[in-house]
C-alpha cells in the first residue's frame, strides 16, 4: 500500500510513518496542506492520510482540492476535534473515514486496509455470495453454511458475518463493527462487541475443525487468513 | 376518529386556558388591575360628592321655594287680611298640580282657620325652625306616605301660617342620578378591564415574540443574536442588552473550548504516543514482558478513554447544546441498545426486558443518545447480580408532553444521600470503589447527553434496586 501522509506534528508524523513501514507499507509524509497538495499531484497513491487542523492549508480545504481535481483516492481524515457534527462535516467534505486523535495504530492500520481494498474492488457492494475458505453466505436468500451444515444466525449475528466476510483477511476493530455493524459511534465501556463475536464464533467455529474468526491482540477480529498487503 | 377529535378539542381549549391564564398572570394585566382599582375608588369619589352637592342644592332650592311662599301669603295678608289669604290659598290648592305647597293658617289660640294641612301633624324638628312630617295623600286613588317639609311663619295680628312642601320628586331625581351615576361606575370599570385586557395581550404578543427569539437562539447557540426591529421601546432596549450579553457569553464559551482543546493537543496526544510506541515495543519484546508491557498499555487505553469521556463532558457541557439534530425513534435505539447488551445480559443470567410499545421520535444526535442508554445498561449490568432483573421502558406520556425512558435493575441501588453526587465527575459510590471497574465518568456523561438535549436524569429506588428514569423533551 503507497500512502500519502499530510500531517504537521512531526512526532506523530513520524510514528505513523514508522508503524506503517513495520507493516510493510510505503509511505510519503507531506508536513502541511499545500505540500499534501503538490505530493498528490506528482504521484498515485492508493490512500491518503490526512490532518484536519494544519498550517498553509487546512484538511478539509485539501481534499475539496482533490475532488475538484479529480482525484478519487480514498482519504482517511486524522483530527482532534471528535464532536458528532466535526465528524459529519469531515465525512461530507469527501473524506472516506474518519478518525479522532489519539487513536492506536492498530486502528488506523485496520481502517486504510479496508479503504484501500474497497477502492481496488469496487463491484464488492453488488456481490450476491460471499465466501471465504469453506464458509459460504448467500446475500438474496439470508442463507449461511460452513461445508455442507447450515448455520442459523439471528439477524445481528448475520449482519456480522457479512461485515467480517466483506472484510475478510484484514483486520476489523471493535469500532469499526460499532459504526457498520450497530450503526452507532459510540465508546462502550465494557467490552460488548466481544459477546457478540464469542456468540457468532460458537456458530461458524465450535463443530469445525479449525476456526476461521481470529482475534488479533490489540486491535480486534480477522475473517480467514491474512490477506497479503 | 371522533376520539382524537375530541382529544383535540380538549389540548385546543387547554392551550386557550393556559393562554388566559397566561394574560392574566401578564405583569401589564396586573397593572391594568390595579389602574381599574384607584380609576374606579376616584370616580365613586367624584360621584358621590356629585350627588351629596346636587341634593343639598335641591334642597336649599326647596326651603328657599317655602320662604318664598310664606313672604308672599305675608303681602298677601298685609294687603288683603285673611280673607284675601285665605283666596290665594284656595286658588292653589284647587290648582291640582301634583307637587304643589300645602297650606295651613292658625289663629292665636292655635285654631285653624285656613289651609289644607291637619292642624297637629306630628312634627319633626329640624334646625333653623325648619319641621318634617309624613303624610297620606291620594295619588291616583292609592293613598301614599309622603315625606314633607314645612316652616311656620307669623304673618301678622297673631295669625300664623305654616306652608310645606313634599319633597318625593327632589327624592325620585335624586335617585335618578345616583343609579346614573352607578352605571357609569360599572361601564368604567367594564372598560377599563377590558382594555386592560387587551393592552396586557397586546404587550404579551409583544413579550411572546421576545420568547420565540429567545428559544431560537437557545436552540441555535449563542452565536445567534436576537432581531432588533422597528422601535418596540422596552422590548427593543431589552433585545439589545440581551444581544450584547449574548456576546459575552460567546466570548466565555470560546475560551472554554479553546481550554479544553488545548488539554485535547497538550495531553492526549503525547500520552498516545507513548501508548503507540509501547505497543511498538511490545512486538519486539518476549512473551514475559510483552504481557506486562500489556497491562501497561491497558492502564494507558484506560487513562485514554477516562481522557476522551471527560473531554465530551466537557465539550457537552460547555456548547451551547443541542442545534438541529435528528429525529431519533427512540424505541428503535432502545432495542438497538438493549440488543447491543442481550448477549451480556445472558451470560450473567439477568433477564434484560423491554417494553416500547409505540414509537416515539424525538430530536436528538442518535451516537449520543445511545451512548447514554449504552451507559445506562452498562451499569445496571454491572451491578446486578445474577438471575437479576433488568426492565427498559419507553413510556407512554401525553402528546407533546416528552418522553421518558425508565431502565429499573434489582441491584443494590444507590443510598439517597448519594444520588446527586453520582452524577459528578470521578464521584464513585465507596461500596463499589475496587469491586466494579471503572472511572466514575459514566453517569456524568450521561447527564451532560441529557442536559444537551435539553433533558434531565433522575435516580429513584426501584425496592430493591435503582431506577434511573431520562426525561427528554
Amino acid at each position: 500500500m503507497h500512502v500519502l501522509l499530510v500531517e504537521d506534528d512531526k512526532q506523530v508524523g513520524a510514528f505513523i510513518l514508522a508503524e506503517l513501514g513495520v507493516a510493510g507499507h510505503s509511505c510519503v509524509h507531506a508536513l502541511d496542506g499545500e505540500a499534501g497538495r503538490q505530493a498528490a499531484l506528482a504521484a498515485m497513491f492508493d490512500v491518503m492520510v490526512i490532518d484536519r487542523m494544519m498550517p498553509r492549508m487546512d484538511g478539509m480545504t485539501l481534499i475539496k482540492h482533490l475532488r475538484e481535481g479529480g482525484d478519487h483516492t480514498p482519504v482517511l481524515v486524522l483530527s482532534a476535534l471528535g464532536d458528532v457534527d466535526d465528524r459529519v462535516q469531515g465525512l461530507h467534505c469527501g473524506a472516506d473515514d474518519y478518525l479522532v486523535k489519539p487513536f492506536a495504530m492498530a486502528e488506523l492500520l485496520a481502517r486504510l486496509h479496508v479503504l484501500h481494498r474497497r477502492a481496488a474492488a469496487p463491484g464488492a457492494d453488488t456481490q450476491t455470495k460471499l465466501a471465504v475458505e469453506d464458509l459460504s453466505m448467500d446475500l438474496l436468500r439470508q442463507h449461511v453454511q460452513r461445508q455442507n451444515t447450515t448455520i442459523n444466525l439471528q439477524p445481528r449475528e448475520y449482519k456480522l458475518l457479512e461485515y467480517l466476510m466483506r472484510h475478510a483477511g484484514q483486520v476489523v476493530t471493535r469500532t469499526m463493527l460499532l459504526e457498520h455493524v450497530w450503526g452507532y459511534h459510540f465508546d462502550p465501556q465494557t467490552n460488548v462487541i466481544d459477546v457478540h463475536v464469542s456468540r457468532l464464533r460458537q456458530k461458524i467455529d465450535k463443530d469445525f475443525d479449525y476456526t476461521l474468526l481470529a482475534t488479533v491482540r490489540g486491535a480486534g477480529y480477522r475473517l480467514g487468513p491474512e490477506l497479503a498487503g | 376518529m371522533a376520539q382524537a377529535t375530541g382529544s383535540v378539542l380538549n389540548w385546543q381549549a387547554e392551550r386557550n386556558t393556559v393562554q388566559i391564564r397566561e394574560v392574566v398572570n401578564s405583569l401589564t394585566f396586573r397593572y391594568i388591575v390595579k389602574y381599574v382599582t384607584v380609576l374606579s375608588a376616584t370616580v365613586f369619589l367624584l360621584q358621590a360628592v356629585f350627588y351629596l352637592f346636587f341634593s343639598y342644592t335641591s334642597f336649599v332650592e326647596l326651603g328657599d321655594s317655602v320662604v318664598d311662599e310664606l313672604e308672599t301669603l305675608q303681602l298677601v295678608y298685609r294687603g288683603q287680611g285673611l280673607a284675601g289669604v285665605d283666596q290665594y290659598i284656595a286658588d292653589h290648592i284647587a290648582s291640582q298640580s301634583v307637587h304643589r305647597f300645602y297650606y295651613l293658617v292658625t289663629d292665636k289660640s292655635g285654631t285653624k282657620v285656613s289651609g289644607d294641612l291637619p292642624v297637629t301633624p306630628r312634627y319633626r324638628e329640624f334646625d333653623d325652625g325648619w319641621l318634617g312630617f309624613e303624610m297620606a295623600l291620594q295619588n291616583w286613588g292609592k293613598s301614599i306616605d309622603v315625606d314633607f317639609l314645612a316652616r311656620p311663619m307669623d304673618i301678622g295680628d297673631g295669625y300664623r301660617a305654616m306652608v310645606a312642601r313634599d319633597y318625593a320628586d327632589i327624592v325620585e331625581r335624586a335617585e335618578l342620578v345616583f343609579r346614573t351615576l352607578v352605571r357609569v361606575m360599572i361601564a368604567t370599570l367594564i372598560l377599563g378591564i377590558i382594555g386592560g385586557f387587551f393592552s396586557a395581550s397586546r404587550a404579551l404578543v409583544q413579550v411572546e415574540q421576545l420568547n420565540r427569539e429567545i428559544s431560537r437562539i437557545v436552540r441555535g447557540g449563542p452565536g445567534q443574536r436576537l432581531q432588533v426591529e422597528g422601535d418596540r421601546g422596552y422590548i427593543r432596549a431589552l433585545a439589545t442588552i440581551m444581544n450584547q450579553m449574548l456576546e459575552q457569553m460567546e466570548t466565555l464559551m470560546q475560551g472554554v473550548r479553546r481550554v479544553s482543546d488545548n488539554i485535547a493537543h497538550d495531553l492526549r496526544t503525547p500520552l498516545s504516543r507513548m501508548r503507540n510506541n509501547l505497543s511498538q515495543l511490545r512486538d519486539r519484546l518476549g512473551q514475559v514482558e510483552g504481557e506486562q508491557l500489556e497491562r501497561i498499555i491497558e492502564d494507558c487505553d484506560d487513562l485514554l478513554s477516562s481522557f476522551n469521556a471527560l473531554l465530551r463532558i466537557s465539550a457537552l457541557e460547555s456548547g451551547s447544546g443541542l442545534a438541529g439534530g435528528q429525529d431519533v425513534e427512540l424505541g428503535a435505539l432502545l432495542h438497538d441498545v438493549v440488543e447491543l447488551y442481550e448477549p451480556l445480559a445472558h451470560e450473567r443470567e439477568i433477564d434484560l426486558l423491554l417494553s416500547a410499545p409505540q414509537p416515539q421520535v424525538c430530536r436528538g444526535e442518535a451516537d449520543l443518545l445511545f451512548q447514554m442508554f449504552a451507559n445506562i445498561l452498562d451499569n445496571a449490568i454491572k451491578y446486578t447480580p445474577s438471575r437479576g432483573q433488568i426492565r427498559v421502558q419507553l413510556r407512554t406520556g401525553a402528546p407533546g408532553a416528552g418522553h421518558s425512558v425508565l431502565i429499573a435493575d434489582s441491584g443494590p441501588g444507590i443510598p439517597l444521600g448519594e444520588r446527586k453526587n453520582v452524577f459528578r465527575r470521578f464521584y464513585r459510590v465507596e461500596a463499589s470503589r475496587g469491586e466494579h471497574p471503572g472511572h466514575g465518568l459514566g453517569l456524568s456523561l450521561v447527564q451532560a447527553i441529557a442536559q444537551y438535549h435539553y433533558g434531565t436524569v433522575e435516580l429513584a429506588s426501584n425496592n430493591p434496586g435503582l431506577q434511573v428514569w431520562v426525561h427528554l423533551p
